[in-house]
């Protein structure tokens, strides 16, 4: 219709104009109409129709006429005769052409009143209605009032749809689409989706299982603590995992002979002792301060062996001897290992943090504050308890309040002893503190059995629903 | 943390306190109580063996309470004298005389064998360094006593017994012979001490019977055997300021010319700031010099400056610190406020290179479809054997359970266990893991890495080495690779990974007989990458 420039007229012309067969562009038009793009009205025409009979009065004439046409070669007859010459017509050729004043009947008799040539002009009047009526045409009413008085013609009605576009076409042509269920590349580069509508689906039904790829719940938790600290101003470090005793203890003023030391609880590595020799002045200091303090011959030997870490205060040990330049804050996150057996609360090895702080002039109460802030970042309230560690005094013990409402021991803290600051060959005083991440991290989490956190179940881990 | 059982009634005698307010005051002096059975469980912290008994544990309550400061307990010469001999294995003995401990019922009896196994498994290191005998004075065979080392052939009657035994019967024979009889003995020698010709003890092991101590026992001689002089001295001085306590007196040893016990009060001369500058807190000089008297120090102001005299029982006083710490306690901990260190906010923080350049990967993993898994460095010797690693091993000395018993030499080892056990999981299983490794190469050496591995129906080398490629690429990482050889991957399918020239790694299709041998039934590719090493390369 846009192309052909069709914008109202009727059902045939559009049908002419369009080549489309008109039932089946009469029930589309009807759709159209539906969608408000159309206006469809119905037109009437009223037509006269030959019947039959006129049909019959067309090819062979009217009986008037023929009935003029015999009186003008035998001049009259008989009423008795006509029957047989013109047939059941012939009563009515009577009537009419005496009504016209054509004949006139006398004693039984039929004769012309005037001349014949008159009298066919006269009788034929009528026939030319009958032809017009025949090609659609309404003759002049009494003419045509005849005709249908005598059976001749009759009217009909002719209906017609009428149709008027009322949108713009373009616009409509933009908005009516076909349906399809997926979209491709192919119509995307031939334009040829402005065709098409999507299927609707039911977009409540359930799916197929997707999991996704992940972080491990364990590693997303530490990565959080590293970004805490950073944001505290915290410079992160690194340490080894297999360290000197000297570092694991002997700089952390625990007695050789101290049953913390013995072999019930951290996890020696087979083999030979390492050197010492790179640490000559500083372990000059740690034999003294060893000796002074806790009244035994200190060995080096026995610093010299290599133990699995049992705590990242190792590493915190090792910055120590660096003598990082006040005011400086430190933290590692690392694994640490204990001679334990596995079971739900317990792992041979597991991740620890500890952090360091410290310029001259820095308090105990500044430590409690830091540890405070630590934990409220992460959400939880922490409770302070005095406690005994060898390396620290004052010495502190954290709890902090799980979202259960239960107080979870959590972590050890204080203040370095002057004996390690001395060892360190640090002086000015500095904060430490370390906790287990696992222990957190599984109550955070809701997890009961900490074994979990090693899974090799990698379903778990992609479906794990984190509780925090 | 040492856990000491007292019965209630001791407590409450003591004190002075209902349970309730005993559980409350011994919180602040770090002590965490629990009833039991009718008894009432303490945890006291190890660096104060002096409250390892009731009437130690009962003078730090009342110090709460008010009471100030101690007093040297009155002395006497007892004329008992100690000949020492030379002892090459354990050469130190102290003893001491307590009058009127008065042992009146068998639960103060049983405390004080609880106080002396306490006492021997902290400061006496598990009887290596110290270990204490408790005599009843009155069945002492002798004043003179001597210790010396003898024969093990020796006889004596030992604790408990009806039946003279030779020292090496019990050294051999008995539970505390297995677990004490090492410590000092000398071949066919063992160290004793005797007293009008019998044996009274065999330090560190045994007593004898014959000077038992039991319900009924008014004076007792204690002696303390060590390879440490001073250590000696300061157990017998904890021992003895505590059953002094009980309203008896002190009586004096000779032992080499020096009468003991020392009792001797450490003096501290400290400026109020030394004291109250490390907690962070101010206080008028006579507040800090109440606090300590009630800690149950002896104090006098001189000058602006605090004399301290700290109670020989107080082994774990040594510096101005130590003396924080108990004006800390008295204050409560909860009760001192936190305070934000304002200055070290300024500084700025930072994330370690490697830690940095390890979240760089873990993000670009998940990105490539990777999971990650975390698994435990320690593992079998048995998986190392299977897979061929078993010469990289690193041994721990003392493993608990042997399938904890080594490191992993790589990560690629403990995840092909991993993914052995992960058969069911939805294919394809895409994991990668980030941690710990430690092998041998002369020294030992610890790294952290990077392994990735893809288990699927069908698996091929392209499969890790488009994802392995499109993550170096990311980082970064100037690589190349070669053919390579591996105890774990198909030859012809593995390389070699390097940057700047540099191994870094490896990847490669798992070899199926190494897959057999971990029990997987699906096909693996593998990389792993040296992160330490990388770190330090991107640089």
């Amino acid at each position: 219709m846009k192309e052909r420039g069709f914008t109202s007229g009727s059902l045939s012309q559009a049908s002419s104009l369009l080549g489309l067969d008109r039932s089946r562009l009469a029930s589309t038009f009807m759709l159209l109409k539906e969608k408000g793009i159309l206006e469809v009205s119905e037109s009437v025409t009223k037509r006269p129709r030959l019947t039959e009979r006129g049909k019959e009065a067309l090819a062979r004439g009217l009986p008037e006429e023929m009935l003029v046409e015999l009186l003008g070669e035998k001049g009259e007859v008989g009423l008795a005769e006509l029957p047989a010459i013109l047939g059941r017509e012939a009563s009515v050729a009577v009537g009419q052409a005496r009504r016209k004043g054509l004949v006139a009947v006398e004693g039984g008799r039929v004769k012309l009143l005037i001349p014949k040539e008159e009298a066919m002009r006269r009788a034929s009047v009528l026939r030319k209605a009958l032809e017009e009526c025949s090609e659609g045409k309404f003759p002049a009413k009494e003419l045509y009032e005849e005709a249908k008085s005598r059976g001749l013609v009759e009217e009909t009605e002719e209906r017609e749809l009428l149709v008027r576009v009322t949108r713009d076409l373009e616009e409509v042509m933009r908005e009516a689409r076909v349906e399809v269920s997926r979209l491709t590349s192919a119509m995307l580069r031939s334009g040829s989706w402005r065709q098409y509508v999507f299927r609707s689906y039911d977009v409540t039904a359930e799916p197929p299982l997707v999991l996704p790829a992940r972080a491990h719940f364990l590693a997303e938790f530490i990565e959080q603590l590293r970004d805490v600290f950073k944001e505290m101003g915290f410079r992160e470090v690194r340490g080894s995992v297999v360290e000197l005793e000297l570092f694991n203890f002997d700089l952390l003023f625990q007695a050789q002979d101290h049953p913390a030391r013995e072999i019930h609880d951290s996890l020696w590595v087979k083999g030979e002792p390492a050197d010492l020799s790179e640490y000559g002045e500083l372990v000059e200091r740690v034999a003294e301060i060893h000796e002074r303090s806790w009244k035994y011959k200190w060995d080096p030997k026995v610093a010299a062996r290599l133990v699995l870490r049992s705590q990242t205060t190792a590493v915190s040990a090792r910055m120590l001897i660096t003598r990082p330049k006040p005011p400086m804050r430190i933290f590692t996150i690392g694994r640490v290992y204990r001679r334990d057996a596995v079971d739900a609360t317990h792992l041979p090895e597991f991740h620890q943090l500890d952090g360091i702080e410290g310029y001259p002039g820095y308090t105990f109460r500044e430590l409690l504050g830091t540890l405070k802030d630590v934990f409220e970042r992460l959400g939880l309230e922490v409770k302070f308890k005095p406690a005994y560690f060898p390396f620290t005094e004052p010495s502190v013990e954290g709890y902090v309040k799980l979202p259960s409402g239960r107080w979870l021991e959590l972590f050890g803290a204080g203040l370095f002893r002057p004996e390690v600051l001395e060892m360190a060959g640090v002086d000015y005083p500095v904060g430490a503190w370390g906790f287990g991440i696992e222990r957190l991290a599984a109550a955070t989490y809701g997890i009961a059995d900490i074994r979990v956190l090693y899974t090799s179940d990698v379903d778990f881990i992609r479906k794990f629903r984190a509780r925090r | 943390m040492p856990v000491l059982r007292f019965r209630p009634w001791r407590l409450e005698a003591l004190t002075g306190l209902g349970l309730a307010e005993l559980r409350e005051t011994l919180f602040r002096l770090k002590c965490e109580t629990e009833e039991a059975e009718g008894f009432v469980e303490v945890e006291i912290n190890a660096d104060r063996p002096d409250m390892f008994i009731g009437e130690g544990l009962a003078r730090a309550v009342r110090g709460l309470l008010g009471e100030e400061g101690w007093r040297a307990p009155e002395t006497e010469r007892s004329g008992l004298r100690i000949i020492v001999e030379e002892v090459p294995t354990r050469p130190y003995i102290v003893g001491a005389v307590i009058y009127g401990v008065n042992i009146d019922s068998e639960d103060y009896l049983a405390e004080l064998i609880q106080f002396q196994e306490k006492l021997h498994e902290g400061l006496g290191r598990r009887r290596k360094k110290a270990a204490i005998g408790f005599h009843d004075l009155s069945k002492l065979p002798s004043k003179e006593i001597r210790y010396t080392i003898a024969s093990v052939e020796r006889e004596f009657l030992p604790l408990g017994e009806r039946r003279r035994a030779r020292v090496r019967e019990v050294l051999e024979g008995t539970e505390k012979g297995a677990l004490y009889g090492g410590i000092a003995r000398l071949g066919d020698m063992h160290p004793i001490i005797e007293a009008g010709g019998e044996i009274i003890a065999v330090p560190p092991v045994l007593n004898s019977d014959i000077t038992k101590i039991e319900v009924g026992t008014r004076d007792m001689f204690v002696d303390v055997t060590a390879t440490s002089l001073e250590t000696a001295s300061v157990i017998l001085d904890i021992i003895v300021s505590n059953l002094v306590e009980r309203g008896g007196h002190v009586g004096k040893v000779e032992i080499s010319g020096v009468e003991y016990p020392l009792l001797e009060e450490k003096i501290m001369r400290v400026r109020k700031e030394e004291v109250l500058g490390p907690i962070g807190i101010e206080l008028p000089l006579e507040e800090t010099s109440k606090i300590l008297r009630r800690m149950r120090y002896n104090v006098e102001p001189v000058g602006e400056e605090l004399l301290v005299r700290v109670p020989p029982f107080r082994v774990d006083v040594f510096k101005p610190i130590d003396l924080a710490e108990d004006i800390a306690i008295y204050i409560g901990y909860e009760d001192l406020g936190p305070e934000r260190p304002v200055r070290l906010y300024a500084l700025r923080g930072s994330h370690d290179r490697l830690s940095s350049l390890a979240r760089r990967v873990r993000s670009l993993l998940i990105g490539l479809g990777f999971t990650e898994i975390m698994q435990l460095s320690l593992t079998s010797p048995a998986l190392l054997e299977a897979l061929g690693l078993k010469e990289l091993a690193v041994e721990v000395l003392n493993p608990v359970q042997v399938e904890y018993s080594v490191l992993r030499p790589n990560i690629v080892s403990t995840m092909l266990k991993a993914l052995s056990e992960a058969s069911h999981a939805a294919k394809p299983v895409k994991v990668f893991e980030i941690g710990p490794v430690a092998y041998r190469a002369g020294k030992v050496v610890d790294e952290e890495h990077l392994a990735m591995a893809i288990m699927d129906e069908e698996v091929s080398y392209e499969h890790i080495q488009a994802p392995l490629y499109s993550l170096l690429k990311a980082i970064g990482a100037e690589f190349s690779v070669r053919s390579s050889a591996s105890s774990l991957t198909i030859n012809g399918r593995t390389a070699e990974v390097l940057v700047k020239g540099m191994p870094v790694g490896f990847l490669g299709e798992v070899k199926p007989e190494v897959l057999s041998s971990v029990g997987l039934e699906y096909p693996v590719a593998v990389a792993e990458l040296n992160l330490s090493f990388l770190s330090s390369l991107l640089s």
